[in-house]
C-alpha cells in the first residue's frame, strides 16, 4: 500500500493531519500513529488542467478535492465522465504519476 | 497555362486536381480579423523574403523551419514538387504566417511547415487547422501525417488533436516518424480546433488581396521576442 | 521600528531577455541607484528575491554575487526566497535591516531567468512549491490548484467567465501603456470569450481557467533603493514611506485550508499592514495585486478589504478597478500583462507604486495617488506579503 494515503493520527486529540506533520496542528502534541485516508465523501471542487507537468503525456488531468465522510479532505485524480459539485464519490488506489523508475501510487476518486 | 518545353514538362512531377482553398476569416484575441487564404505562385517571392531573416534565429526551431519552408516555397513555385500548397493568414494585409504541404495521393496528405510570425495570438493553431480542414475536408483525403521540429509543434498537434503514431513511415522531413491525422479525429477535434467564418466579406478580402510583409526587423523582433539585453 | 523610505525603483523590461540572471539584476539594480541619486552614501546591505536560480540557472548565494557584480563590497549580503512572494519577502528583510537601525541603506532586487528552459520544466519547477505527497504526486500543478479555486469561488459567489476576461483587458489595456510589460498586446471580448473564435484563441489551461486568464512564463529584475530617515533628508526627490508591512500564513496543501474559497493569508497579512499604517482600505488610492490568475485578482481584491465577500466581480463590471476608475488595480498590468519573472514580480509591483506615488508613471499615471496597496502572493496563498506605501 503506498505510503502516500496515510495520515497522521494525533494520540492525544484524536485529529488526523493529512498532509502528516511533526506537531498536531489542533493540540501541538508531537506524537502520532498511522491512518488509511479513504472512503466515500463528496466533490468539494475540481478542474481539468491541460498545463501539464513532465511526467504525463495525457491531453489533460482531471484533479479534484473531496470531502470524505469522516471531515478529512484530500486531493486525487477524479476518475469520473460527469462531475458535478457535491457528487457523491469513493477513493480508490491508483498509479497517479509514472517519472520512469517506480510509478507512485495514490487516491483516485471514482463515482460513489 | 504558358506553353512549356517538352524538357520542362519531364521535369516537373505529375499534377493531381486539387480544389482550391476558399478562403476564410478568422477573429484573434486581440478582436483583429485574419484572412486565411491559398498563396499563387507569384506570391512566393514575397514569402521567401519574409523567411530570409529568420534563417539565423535559432530560437524555437525557426532556422530550420525557415530554411527547409523557403525551399519548399520555391519548389512550389518552380514546379519541382508533387501536388504541394501554400495557404497564408494575413492581418489587414500584413503576413502574420503561412502553412504548407502536399498531396501524396488521394487518400494520404503530407504536412510540411507551419511558420508564424505575429505571435502570441494563436495563429499558428489556426493555420495548421486550415490545412488540415484543407487535407480533409476540402481534399477529401483520408488522413496527413504529420511531424514536429520543435516542442511547441509536439504540444499543439501531437497532444492536443490527438495524433496517432504511425512510426512506420518514414515522413519527408528528414525521415522522421511519422504521426498521423486520421479524418475521424479531425472530426471529433474540430469543435475545438478549427474555427473560421466563410464567406470573407469583401472589404476585407480585398485587403487581404497583396500580401504586405512586416519590415525584416519587425519579422525578427516578433519571432525571436523583445530582445532585450546583449552587450 | 525606525520609518523606512523609498528613493528609487527600477526595473528591466518582462519578457524574452538574452541577458544571464545577474546582468538583469545588474541592470534594474543600477536603475534604481541612478534613480536614487545617492552620491557618496554607500549601500549597506543588498537583498536578492529568487526562486528558481539553483534548479533553472545552476547559480546560488545571490546576494553575493550581486554584491560582486555592483562592486558593492563589503556590503552585507543574502537571497530571499518564498516562492512566488519572494520580492516582497525580500523587500520586508530589506525594511527590517533599516527599522533595526542595522543599517542606512538597502538595495532589494528581485531576479529570474525562467526562460532558459522549456514550458513543461518551467511549470513542474514551479509546481515544486505544493505539498509533495498529498498534492503534487497526483501532477498538481499551480494552474490545477488556481482552476480547482477559480470553480469554487465562482460557483459561489456567480463570478462568471466575463469578470475574469474584463479582468485580462483591463490589464492588457494597462500592459500596453507600460514600456516595461512583457505583453503590450490588448485583447477584446469578442476574440477571447465572445467569438466562436475564442475555442481556439483561448483554450482551456486549467478549467475554468483559460490562456487569458493566466499570466505568462518571463524573465526580468526589479529593483528598489530604501533609506533611514538620516539619508532621506540628505536626498533631493519625493520620498515615498513604507507605512506597513505585514505576512502571513496559511496550510501548505490547499485542500486543508479552513475555508477553501477564503483567501485567509491575505486577510490577515493586509490587516496588519494596514494597522502598522494607522490606515483603512478606503485610504487606498492605488493597487497591486498577485494576479497569476484573473480569478485571484477578486478573490484577493475581497480578503485585503476592497470590497465585501462576491462583491468585487460586480465593482469590475461597473468600472472601478481601471485606471480611470474609483480604485485603479493593476495599473502596471500586473502579473497578467506586465509578466512573472517570479522571484522579480513582488519587487517590480512596489516599483509601480513607488513610481505611482511620486507623480512618474506616464501614460498609466493614476489620478492623486497618495497611499498605496500591494499584495505578493506566494504558495497558492499560503504565504502572503502585503504592504503599504504612503507619498511624504
Amino acid at each position: 500500500m503506498s505510503d502516500n494515503v496515510y495520515g497522521a493520527k494525533c494520540t492525544s486529540c484524536g485529529t488526523v493531519n493529512y498532509p502528516t506533520r511533526a506537531v498536531c496542528r489542533n493540540c501541538r502534541n508531537e506524537t502520532f500513529e498511522p491512518v488509511e485516508i479513504g472512503g466515500e465523501g463528496k466533490l468539494l471542487t475540481y478542474t481539468d488542467v491541460y498545463a501539464l507537468a513532465i511526467d504525463y503525456e495525457t491531453r489533460y488531468l482531471r484533479l479534484a478535492i473531496v470531502e470524505l465522510d469522516d471531515g478529512i479532505r484530500v486531493t486525487g485524480q477524479l476518475l469520473d465522465d460527469d462531475p458535478k459539485l457535491g457528487k457523491r464519490v469513493k477513493t480508490t488506489i491508483g498509479v497517479v504519476r509514472d517519472p520512469g523508475e517506480a510509478p507512485i501510487q495514490g487516491l483516485q476518486f471514482v463515482p460513489a | 497555362m504558358a506553353h512549356i518545353s517538352e524538357l520542362e514538362a519531364s521535369l516537373r512531377p505529375p499534377a493531381m486536381d486539387m480544389p482550391p482553398y476558399p478562403p476564410k476569416a478568422i477573429t484573434l484575441a486581440s478582436g483583429e480579423e485574419m484572412v486565411v487564404r491559398q498563396v499563387e505562385r507569384n506570391e512566393i517571392p514575397t514569402l521567401l523574403e519574409a523567411i530570409y531573416p529568420l534563417l539565423w534565429v535559432e530560437r524555437d526551431f525557426y532556422d530550420i523551419v525557415a530554411a527547409r519552408l523557403f525551399g519548399e516555397l520555391l519548389a512550389y513555385k518552380r514546379y519541382r514538387v508533387k501536388d504541394e500548397y501554400v495557404l497564408a493568414g494575413m492581418i489587414d494585409g500584413v503576413l502574420a504566417g503561412m502553412v504548407n504541404g502536399r498531396l501524396v495521393d488521394a487518400k494520404t496528405g503530407m504536412s510540411y511547415h507551419t511558420l508564424t510570425i505575429r505571435r502570441g495570438l494563436r495563429v499558428g493553431s489556426h493555420l495548421f487547422a486550415a490545412k488540415m480542414e484543407y487535407h480533409i475536408e476540402h481534399c477529401g483525403q483520408e488522413e496527413v501525417l504529420i511531424v514536429a521540429e520543435s516542442p511547441i509543434g509536439f504540444r499543439r498537434w501531437m497532444i492536443e488533436y490527438p495524433l496517432e503514431k504511425r512510426f512506420e513511415v518514414q515522413h519527408e522531413l528528414g525521415g522522421v516518424p511519422s504521426w498521423i491525422l486520421p479524418k475521424e479525429t479531425y472530426y471529433s477535434a474540430k469543435p475545438r480546433l478549427v474555427s473560421g467564418r466563410r464567406p470573407v466579406p469583401q472589404e476585407l478580402l480585398k485587403r487581404a488581396e497583396t500580401i504586405v510583409l512586416p519590415g525584416e526587423e519587425t519579422v525578427v523582433r516578433q519571432v525571436a521576442g523583445e530582445k532585450e539585453g546583449g552587450e | 521600528m525606525k520609518p523606512v523610505y523609498i528613493v528609487g525603483a527600477g526595473m528591466t523590461k518582462f519578457g524574452r531577455s538574452e541577458w544571464s540572471l545577474m546582468q538583469l539584476a545588474s541592470v534594474a539594480s543600477l536603475a534604481a541607484l541612478h534613480h536614487a541619486a545617492l552620491g557618496e552614501i554607500p549601500v549597506d546591505a543588498v537583498v536578492v528575491a529568487n526562486m528558481g536560480a539553483a534548479r533553472v540557472n545552476h547559480q546560488t548565494a545571490l546576494g553575493s554575487a550581486l554584491v560582486d557584480r555592483l562592486a558593492l563590497y563589503p556590503a552585507m549580503a543574502e537571497a530571499v526566497e518564498n516562492g512566488p512572494a519572494s520580492g516582497a519577502s525580500a523587500f520586508k528583510v530589506g525594511c527590517q535591516a533599516i527599522a533595526s537601525g542595522m543599517a542606512d541603506v538597502v538595495l532589494v532586487t528581485g531576479v529570474e531567468r525562467m526562460r532558459v528552459v522549456n514550458g513543461l520544466e518551467g511549470t513542474d519547477f514551479v509546481a515544486s512549491l505544493s505539498q509533495p505527497e498529498v498534492e503534487y504526486i497526483y501532477g498538481v500543478t499551480l494552474p490545477s490548484l488556481a482552476g480547482m479555486f477559480a470553480r469554487l469561488f465562482m460557483d459561489r459567489f456567480g463570478v462568471e467567465r466575463k469578470h475574469l476576461a474584463m479582468i485580462a483587458i483591463k490589464n492588457h489595456e494597462n500592459g500596453a501603456k507600460n514600456p516595461y510589460a512583457h505583453i503590450q498586446q490588448t485583447v477584446t471580448m469578442e476574440g477571447i470569450l465572445t467569438a466562436p473564435e475564442a475555442v481556439v484563441n483561448n483554450p482551456p489551461i486549467a478549467e475554468p481557467l483559460h490562456l487569458f486568464d493566466c499570466c505568462p512564463v518571463s524573465d526580468g529584475a526589479a529593483s528598489v533603493v530604501l533609506v533611514s530617515e538620516e539619508v532621506a533628508v540628505k536626498l533631493a526627490g519625493p520620498k515615498v514611506r513604507v507605512a506597513g508591512i505585514g505576512q502571513a500564513t496559511d496550510t501548505h496543501a490547499v485542500h486543508e485550508r479552513e475555508d477553501p474559497t477564503d483567501l485567509k493569508a491575505v486577510r490577515i497579512a493586509s490587516e496588519k499592514a494596514f494597522s502598522m499604517a494607522g490606515l483603512k482600505p478606503d485610504d487606498v488610492d492605488v493597487v497591486e495585486l498577485h494576479d497569476a490568475f484573473t480569478i485571484l485578482e477578486i478573490a484577493e481584491s475581497e480578503a485585503a478589504g476592497f470590497f465585501g465577500r462576491g462583491e468585487a466581480h460586480k465593482a469590475i463590471e461597473r468600472g472601478e478597478t481601471r485606471l480611470d476608475g474609483r480604485l485603479p488595480i493593476n495599473p502596471s498590468g500586473g502579473l497578467k500583462a506586465r509578466g512573472h519573472p517570479v522571484g522579480a514580480t513582488g519587487v517590480a509591483q512596489l516599483v509601480e507604486l513607488a513610481w505611482q506615488l511620486r507623480g512618474e508613471a506616464g501614460a498609466r499615471q493614476a489620478k492623486g495617488a497618495e497611499i498605496s496597496y500591494a499584495c505578493n502572493f506566494g504558495g497558492f496563498g499560503n504565504n502572503v506579503v502585503a504592504t503599504v506605501l504612503r507619498r511624504e
